[in-house]
């Protein structure tokens, strides 16, 4: 059996009254690249922030590298690198000086990794970071969450913000690192690369995890978008349930086009909170 | 000393700002003495007169129109308020403004610990206030050597020692305000810096608020009560720095169990 490197069982966080996750359990095993999906406020930052102990929760306990995350804060973060969703840095330091900021506190001296990440993701190391974008300051975060070469990355919705040719640059960093060994972990919103870039995944939604499995089979549901053009008017629908139903029932139908394919975020999101109901 | 250094690289441009100014402000004061020598016997007979603020502000016991007595009076006034701000301020921002700059999670992602971090910064806070304190004595040192003055030296060791203190003090309350707060307090820390004033003045001129003295540090620091020999009062200054200690122990315990935002 390979080794756990996230083991989080029943995590519950309030905010005041209000929930931020609850009863969350999932395990991450190493080596993994791992998708954890959920639309924007269903408590996927919760779950993270709550994993690298910026919240206290309520409930629930964290192994991050087998190692409890409160007790052993530090250890855990020496080996992890870190990029939030929202990146914020020093808006008065240069580039230079935050990238070597984040191996000082590490007590390592990445210049290497570093140079070569900045040389990759074309970072002005000159800059100062008031002056960047937000696709600059993403940069700038990988950067500091990858040079030291940690045994996990974490990274809460990487791509907003990236353009789409550093978002291919982005995902082979995080293939590359993957295959010397180090685990992913990344949070986002969007389906097609969660599909396209990892092996299992989570979906999150109101705070509750509705599913864990492989991507392979929480995307090979039997829901599908279907979308039929007719002589007069279009449809569009979404279909669930048997395929052969599906073809019976278009059959006889004065159909000029037909489309079916694999359903959105929000489709998937609904098929298995329907079935967690019914539960 | 990662954060140490990081914080007193963030910080030196209002060092530099603050203690220039107060030290200038100083400065000039002292210089202007010498060329108000002759008008300030008949201010000092004036200044002596004005009953119970006489006796608050020290001059009563003493002179302006000697530089001793405008030290005291005058200098000491400005130079406390101005350090007190000062204090007061840079405490209040030290770990508020990394919530509101949004780089706490940044920083407190880094393999530091929140209590180092917090400890450094607070570390930086005493430094930077050591440094105010040299650099607005430096200012005074060369006003006087322009005026062709000279103070008692026990004295003036003594008066900045204990506004050293007391500066500590202040910030070290708004340091701990800073621990609650999601956003820099800056408006309170100034309100208490001054409000701590108010409480010294009020505490002298109405005997009813006499207890307010072992509130407000600026009681124990007073300029007028230091040169003119009067005993420093062991056991408040015991209570003050016990006050400043547990608002340090407060601000690292709550900061250290603070559910961080991003």
């Amino acid at each position: 059996m390979n080794t756990k490197v996230i083991e989080i069982q029943n995590l519950t966080k309030y905010y005041g009254k209000h929930l931020g996750v609850k009863d969350v359990s999932l395990s991450v095993e190493e080596g993994d690249i791992f998708g954890f999906l959920g639309p924007n406020g269903s408590g996927k930052s919760t779950a993270i922030r709550s994993m690298l102990g910026l919240l206290r929760f309520q409930k629930g306990q964290i192994r991050l590298l087998q190692k409890d995350n409160i007790k052993n804060q530090k250890e855990i973060l020496q080996e992890i690198g870190y990029m939030p969703s929202e990146t914020m840095f020093y808006p008065a330091m240069k580039t230079e000086e935050i990238i070597r900021f984040c191996a000082k506190a590490r007590g390592k001296n990445c210049s290497s990794e570093a140079d070569r990440l900045c040389r990759l993701l074309e970072i002005d190391k000159k800059k100062k970071i008031g002056e960047l974008s937000l696709g600059n300051r993403k940069k700038v975060s990988i950067v500091c969450a990858m040079q030291h070469k940690p045994r996990l990355l974490i990274f809460d919705e990487p791509t907003s913000g990236l353009d789409p040719l550093m978002q291919e640059l982005f995902f082979d960093l995080i293939l590359e690192y993957n295959k010397n060994g180090t685990t992913c972990f990344l949070s986002s919103h969007i389906l097609s690369e969660v599909k396209r870039y990892c092996r299992n995944a989570a979906i999150i939604k109101d705070g509750t995890l509705i599913r864990q499995d492989t991507v392979e089979n929480l995307t090979r549901s039997n829901i599908r978008r279907v979308k039929i053009s007719l002589k007069d008017y279009e449809e569009e629908f979404v279909y669930t349930g048997d395929m052969q139903d599906l073809i019976h029932k278009l059959d006889g139908m004065k159909i000029q086009d037909v489309l079916i394919e694999e359903p959105g975020l929000d489709e998937i999101f609904m098929h298995y909170y329907r079935e967690e109901k019914k539960k | 000393m990662t954060i140490f250094i990081h914080e007193l690289k963030r910080n030196q441009k209002i060092l530099l700002i603050w203690s220039f100014c107060v030290g200038i402000l100083c400065f000039g004061c002292l210089l202007l003495f010498g060329g108000l020598e002759d008008t300030m016997e008949q201010m000092a007979e004036g200044y002596s007169q004005m009953g119970t603020l006489s006796e608050v502000l020290g001059l009563d016991r003493l002179s302006i129109a000697t530089m001793e007595g405008f030290y005291a009076t005058e200098i000491s006034l400005m130079f406390a308020i101005g350090g007190a701000m000062f204090s007061a301020m840079t405490g209040a921002a030290l770990l508020a403004k990394e919530e509101e700059g949004h780089t706490a999670e940044f920083l407190y992602t880094l393999p530091l610990g929140r209590t180092r971090i917090v400890l450094e910064k607070y570390a930086s806070f005493w430094a930077l206030t050591l440094l105010f304190h040299v650099i607005c004595a430096a200012w005074i040192l060369a006003g006087l050597l322009g005026a062709g003055e000279s103070l008692p030296c026990r004295e003036f060791l003594t008066f900045h020692g204990l506004q050293l203190l007391m500066d500590l003090e202040i910030g070290s309350i708004c340091f701990l305000i800073s621990a609650y707060c999601r956003k820099k307090p800056v408006g309170a820390a100034l309100g208490i810096a001054i409000l701590l004033y108010a409480a010294d003045l009020m505490c002298r001129i109405l005997p009813d608020l006499e207890n307010l003295k072992y509130v407000t540090p600026y009681y124990f620091s007073n300029g007028a009560d230091i040169f003119t020999g009067i005993k420093i009062n062991t056991r408040l200054l015991g209570l003050h720095a016990a006050i400043m200690a547990a608002a340090a122990f407060s601000a690292v315990t709550l900061y250290r169990k603070k559910d961080l935002s991003a």
